[in-house]
């Protein structure tokens, strides 16, 4: 548990002193509050655009704008910032691999597993920390702007976009143990992902594809009910964990 | 009591057969220089002990227990210094060493006191800055800081001179001269002047075996040929000695040597003697291991 603890806090370490928490954090900041700035801008920007439209014919009379505009400008801006994140925090595992700078902890009698656990630990935390700042600050200006009252099954909207990126993260963590570069982390997370939003074309497919989560519009809406989403939310939580346990059974065998 | 025993040892990558049955014994307390050429597998050999690698077949048993691939308990006796040793650059030494201290599962003040008495050891202990800006001597001095963090019983240094200058080889050289008392030492190389230096044993490593091994000194005897060499100021000297003594071959100016065999080294000395032949020396060959490292390899 102690050196589990120790790799933690190296890893953390690492994140503050190589700037990636810095920019993680303003890259998040800056989400939170474009999605409700975006929305109260909006009859702005029309007005001032309205002049010059009328010219081609288009005629504003008025434009309102709701929470509602707020979180589908939230739920826009999150693909953006996972895939940020992702870019980010691709090399967690690689960047150690081609240094080598493992090697000198496993030979100190590190187990294996907690070096997997550690990482899977930091990401976790980093995109659970990174995700809620930016909703939270998107909830408060909303709150503050328009109020929440309309938008329908909120948190659970915005928890299963949470739950979506702890699917990602587990991916990163498998692919990270099986390739040797960043780019095979970020073709394999990036193809799951894909074949994932491919599949949910087919509406017989669509209610068990994990990406089915990021779909918040359609709930905040009420267009989609939240029992549309169970399976799939089912589907990722088992595979999170299942992800994370091949992740440690493909590193226990990695040769470094 | 042996630290380390190693017998028939495979290792193949691919179609390449690196280790051919292996067999090494490195006694407690020893200097053990492993010697091979680039290529040889030392480092192959080293990864193996590790756990870093999966033998193909053979035994490792370090201070008795066997070693085994991937989560190896024997690791908690070893302290390893790869050829590059990499950190965590955005750390100091002495936050890289509380972080060995910590992993390894040593106590606060235990991994404190122990940093403290090594970075005084490698000359690191003024250091402020982060491993980022350290040379390659440096890097290489704490890389012999943290593996020896936990006391260990087998100290294994991947060629730990080859990168460095004559002033960065000096001062590890004589680290790994210092730590003996604590430890014993394996460490590979194709250096040979280092190994002259500090070692006790040696191994000889060549295609994938071990061709020679034992104690460094046993072994120059063994491979003493009861040869002499008389080196003559003047030409003249050396065309006189060639003519009394015809078995004596030239090996460079003004360079005889001769062997015990053909004539006795009193009979020369005599010979000089009542010539007055100018001698600039007379004496014993000893094998050099670069003689003895040319024969094996070339074997």
């Amino acid at each position: 548990m102690k050196s589990l603890l120790a790799f933690i806090r190296k890893e953390m370490l690492e994140q503050r002193r190589s700037g990636k928490l810095i920019i993680l954090g303003i890259l998040f900041i800056v989400l939170g509050i474009m999605s409700p700035a975006i929305a109260k801008l909006t009859p702005w920007l029309m007005e001032m655009m309205a002049g010059s439209l009328a010219g081609s014919g288009l005629i504003f009379t008025s434009v309102s704008v709701t929470a509602m505009d707020s979180w589908v400008q939230f739920f826009k801006n999150m693909p953006i910032g996972l895939i940020a994140f992702v870019l980010i925090e691709s090399s967690i595992f690689t960047r150690e691999y081609q240094t080598g700078t493992l090697l000198l902890s496993l030979t100190k009698g590190l187990e294996r597993h907690k070096v997997v656990a550690a990482k899977a630990v930091v990401l976790v935390f980093l995109w659970t920390i990174c995700y809620w700042l930016c909703a939270g600050i998107t909830c408060g200006y909303t709150a503050f702007f328009w109020g929440n009252a309309m938008v329908q099954h909120l948190l659970f909207s915005v928890t299963c976009w949470w739950v979506f990126g702890l699917f990602a993260v587990a991916l990163m963590v498998l692919f990270s143990t099986m390739a040797g570069s960043n780019t095979g982390v970020l073709a394999g997370t990036g193809c799951v992902v894909l074949v994932s939003y491919l599949l949910s074309f087919f509406s017989g497919l669509k209610k068990f594809m994990p990406t089915t989560l990021m779909d918040g519009t359609s709930l905040i809406y009420g267009m989609a009910q939240p029992k549309a989403c169970t399976v799939s939310l089912i589907i990722a939580a088992v595979m999170i964990p299942v992800c994370l346990a091949a992740g440690v059974s493909i590193f226990n065998r990695k040769q470094l | 009591m042996e630290m380390l025993q190693i017998t028939g040892l495979h290792k193949r990558f691919g179609d390449k057969e690196v280790l051919k049955g292996l067999n090494l014994t490195v006694p407690e307390h020893s200097i053990f220089g492993f010697i091979g050429r680039n290529g040889a597998g030392k480092t192959t050999t080293m990864k193996t002990i590790l756990g870093l690698l999966k033998a193909d077949a053979g035994e490792i048993l370090v201070n008795g227990e066997k070693a085994v691939y991937g989560q190896t308990a024997t690791n908690r006796y070893i302290g390893y210094l790869p050829d590059v040793p990499e950190f965590y650059s955005f750390m100091t030494a002495r936050e890289y060493l509380g972080f060995c201290g910590e992993i390894t599962g040593m106590t606060k003040k235990e991994y404190r006191e122990r940093s403290e008495e090594l970075l005084e050891l490698v000359g690191l202990n003024g250091e402020k800055h982060r491993i980022k800006g350290y040379s390659r001597g440096m890097k290489q001095r704490l890389g012999i800081a943290q593996a020896l963090l936990n006391r260990p019983k087998l100290l294994i240094c991947d060629e730990p001179t080859s990168a460095l200058d004559p002033v960065g080889r000096k001062e590890i050289l004589d680290l790994l001269l210092a730590v003996r008392e604590q430890t014993t030492v394996l460490f590979s190389t194709h250096i040979l002047s280092d190994v002259e230096r500090i070692c006790t044993d040696i191994a000889l490593l060549n295609e994938g075996k071990v061709d020679i091994q034992g104690k460094l000194s046993e072994i120059r005897t063994q491979y003493r040929r009861d040869e002499y060499l008389v080196e003559t100021d003047k030409d003249e000297g050396m065309h006189a000695l060639q003519t009394a003594f015809p078995e004596m071959r030239q090996t460079g100016r003004n360079q005889l040597v001769f062997s015990e065999k053909d004539y006795a080294p009193g009979e020369v000395f005599r010979f000089v003697a009542d010539r007055a032949v100018p001698v600039v020396k007379i004496e014993r060959v000893e094998p050099t291991l670069e003689s003895l490292f040319v024969e094996v390899v070339e074997k």
